[in-house]
């Protein structure tokens, strides 16, 4: 493969474009935070193109109460760091029915602790627009995604609501009850955010670089034993294994890989590499054929 | 040792390369096997990982899609309706790299009730492949096509001559599509043409080169495509950057925006087009440090060793070669909305940064796909080219898209519910025709709010109300023939 990054400057003043374009025309932005790696860069790239200023947006981070222990740090710890303002946003009622993702399917969980949590928190927020790291090479469904995805009220995501982009012109001017999510990650890939973190030496959870774990496996996918809400098969025990993740979300929801990448150097190397694609290690995309476009038709990112 | 030797190149490096990056436009039909041979040169060129490797193989299986073995389209169609309908409507975006660059591939759909998604795609490209049937040749379709690629001010195209399996792989049938091609877009303003003959599902001088062609010693699709001049710039282009925002941090005040074109250094005189007030850059500012200049795509903060008192929608330009400060423009464009054109709604010019109030809108003609001419006209609807002019609520500037595209192009937006109606290129502008004049009746805030809105207060919903009926009152009054602007 290649070690190509000429095309990272590119990509880098594409994003801070989207960004004073999105932060110049609505009236109250929010970056959704969700810790990975995606993340990490979006919030990179919000702090270039405002800088000296800060970002004029708080963070807001959906916490289902089952991300990895060490997100969590990594958060608090970014969110201190520089100076920003982080809401977290917790669906108390759908925790206070107990769902869980062992219980349930992962499309019911993701829908009452991600989905509905979302458009709450946006809702009380009153925010008209946010900022998320969603890339078009994810998944089919995001390939046709806009820069500027509008939203009915409700949150809905309707094909036919999205507005045309020509050239660099971004149309901000809601109608009535609509916001919108912006993606300034829309032309990145996996391997340009791995390449990208490697070239501005950005600090990552450590979950993404490989370490001695403790997992148990499901199926033919590895899962993490975080805390001791792990519900095991009969005579199942947790084993030490050297794995890491390529993408980070819930614990009991995120296969791990196996994997020696134990720096950047070598994720950079070994996601240039992979034969396998990103999301196959997310659980909730496999429930049926065009999962998430149906997610995201009931508001999920 | 492999980021070792990233960080060495990132150091020598200061602005983007316009060729790292290449974004390719795909046009042509389902019929002329568009979805297979982007899949092809996804699947050669190793962007398709194992997983939807295996995915594709299962659903071809399902399928048995035409015979073949494995059906490369399945690769593309995104959207569950499109996969139901088997046609693409929507603009699909789709990332591979090779040694050399990194390609974005745009594809967009070919029938003509989905020009305005292939004018969009368009208008993000550097380079279009047009593919045609290689027992058809090129078609009312290519014309149109390539009519709106030379619209939007693509200059590189390629011709990919497909199915020459089914010609029985024929020189003499691939240079007379050539011929007629070439003749065909004599009128446009390309600067590089190539005609490259190929097969999609057996991969013929797509990665591969074809060995049943031996009479072809051009480059194969994927060889062109690594070595192609894309800039456009010409050197010695006139400094622009449209102003996005003010930043303000304790006592530092820059404006912030992303250079249109030319270059700019420390010390260098710009003025603000709009005004005519000039300065001198004191500083380029960004996180990484103060760079020696800054060219076209950077995005940078300009500090000014005087305060212009100017905000979003401002032209930061040399002092010589200035924007035009217009406030009447003739435009080519293709229109977005399902609704038609309505002279009695109320537009808005989007340019790189400014909004500008339209005061007032005609058709004069219509392009004619097949002869490419325009006839005169006065209406315009979906998937039409149109040509118009327009009359500006206050002058704006802006460029001759033939001279500087990104400050020369617009969108249309409805000033109601905020869409995107049309988008297009400015190919006349005047200043001073003064557009606003005594008969156009200006709704301003204080007019509004004495009577109309007086019952509406300061919060959001009030505000949006606001605006919602100052721009009914408006199509109420264009409606009985006063030209209204708004002015709130």
């Amino acid at each position: 493969m290649t070690a190509l990054v000429s095309h990272l400057k590119l990509l880098e003043a594409e994003s801070i474009h989207i960004f004073r374009e999105a932060a110049a025309q609505f009236r109250s932005p929010v970056l959704l935070y969700s810790i990975g790696k995606d993340s990490t860069v979006l919030l990179h790239l919000a702090r270039k193109a405002f800088w000296p200023a800060k970002p004029p947006f708080p963070l807001l981070h959906i916490d289902t109460t089952w991300k990895f222990r060490e997100m969590i740090a990594f958060r608090d710890r970014t969110a201190k760091e520089f100076g920003l303002d982080l809401i977290v946003h917790t669906n108390h009622d759908g925790l206070a029915r107990g769902i869980n993702p062992f219980d349930h399917p992962p499309s019911v969980y993701t829908d009452i602790m991600k989905t509905q949590a979302l458009r709450a928190a946006l809702d009380a927020g009153g925010f008209d627009a946010a900022f998320g790291g969603a890339r078009r090479d994810e998944e089919a469904s995001r390939a046709k995604e806009r820069v500027f995805s509008f939203r009915a009220a409700g949150h809905r995501w309707e094909p036919r609501l999205q507005r045309p982009e020509m050239w660099t012109l971004l149309n901000g001017r809601l109608g009535k009850g609509e916001t919108v999510r912006v993606f300034p990650l829309s032309n990145w890939t996996e391997g340009d955010i791995w390449r990208y973190i490697a070239l501005e030496k950005l600090d990552v959870v450590p979950l993404y670089y490989a370490a001695t774990r403790p997992v148990v496996a499901r199926g033919d996918q590895l899962i993490m034993v975080d805390d001791e809400r792990i519900k095991l098969e009969p005579g199942q025990k947790p084993e030490m294994r050297k794995v890491r993740f390529r993408t980070l979300g819930c614990w009991p929801l995120t296969a791990a890989v196996e994997s020696d990448a134990s720096d950047i150097d070598a994720v950079v190397t070994e996601t240039l590499r992979s034969k396998i694609s990103e999301r196959a290690g997310r659980l909730i995309d496999h429930d049926q054929a065009g999962a998430m476009e149906m997610k995201k038709r009931e508001g999920y990112f | 040792m492999l980021v070792a030797a990233l960080r060495e190149e990132s150091a020598v490096r200061q602005t983007p390369e316009s060729g790292a990056m290449v974004r390719l436009l795909t046009c042509g039909s389902v019929d002329d096997g568009k979805s297979t041979l982007i899949g092809r040169l996804l699947w050669d060129a190793a962007a398709v990982a194992e997983d939807q490797r295996a995915a594709v193989m299962q659903a071809s299986q399902n399928r048995a899609h035409n015979g073949e073995k494995v059906d490369f389209s399945l690769l593309l169609d995104g959207l569950q309706a499109e996969r139901e309908q088997g046609i693409t409507i929507d603009i699909a975006w789709r990332y591979f790299e090779t040694q050399q660059r990194r390609f974005v591939i745009i594809d967009a759909p070919g029938h003509e009730q989905y020009t305005r998604n292939m004018a969009t795609g368009a208008s993000h490209a550097d380079v279009a492949i047009l593919l045609v049937d290689a027992r058809h040749g090129a078609k009312r379709q290519t014309r149109r096509h390539a009519a709106i690629c030379n619209l939007v001010g693509i200059k590189n195209v390629i011709l990919a001559v497909n199915k020459m399996d089914l010609i029985d792989w024929s020189e003499q049938r691939f240079r007379a599509i050539e011929a007629e091609f070439e003749t065909m877009a004599a009128s446009f303003g390309f600067t590089q043409i190539a005609a490259i003959p190929v097969a999609a599902p057996s991969g013929d001088n797509v990665m591969r080169r074809s060995s049943t062609m031996p009479w072809y010693v051009g480059p194969t699709l994927l060889d062109y495509l690594e070595t192609i001049d894309v800039s456009v710039e010409r050197s010695d282009a006139p400094f622009r950057m449209p102003v996005q925002l003010v930043l303000r941090d304790s006592d530092f005040r820059g404006y912030a925006g992303t250079v249109a074109s030319g270059r700019i250094r420390p010390g260098d005189r710009i003025v603000d087009a709009r005004s005519g007030l000039g300065a001198s850059v004191r500083r380029i500012a960004t996180m990484d440090g103060d760079p020696a200049f800054a060219g076209k795509g950077d995005a940078v903060v300009l500090e000014l060793d005087t305060d212009l008192d100017i905000s979003r929608g401002a032209v930061l330009s040399e002092a010589t070669r200035r924007p035009i400060n217009a406030d009447v423009i003739e435009a080519r464009l293709v229109w977005l909305a399902e609704t038609p054109f309505d002279p009695e709604m109320g537009y808005l010019l989007r340019t790189a940064t400014d909004l500008t109030p339209v005061t007032s809108m005609s058709i004069s003609a219509l392009i004619d796909f097949e002869t490419l001419a325009a006839a005169p006209a006065h209406v315009c609807a979906v998937n039409d080219i149109a040509d118009c002019r327009i009359l500006l609520g206050r002058p704006t500037a802006l460029d001759l898209f033939a001279d500087l595209p990104a400050t020369g192009n617009f969108v249309l937006v409805n000033a109601v519910d905020g869409a995107t109606v049309a988008g297009g290129v400015i190919t006349w502008a005047q200043a001073g025709a003064s557009a606003v004049g005594d008969n156009v009746l200006v709704l301003d805030r204080e007019l509004l709010a004495r009577g109309l809105c007086s019952d509406l207060g300061d919060s959001p919903a009030d505000l949006a109300e606001f605006h919602r009926r100052a721009q009914e009152a408006a199509i109420l009054l264009r409606s009985v023939g006063i030209p209204v602007l708004i002015e709130i």
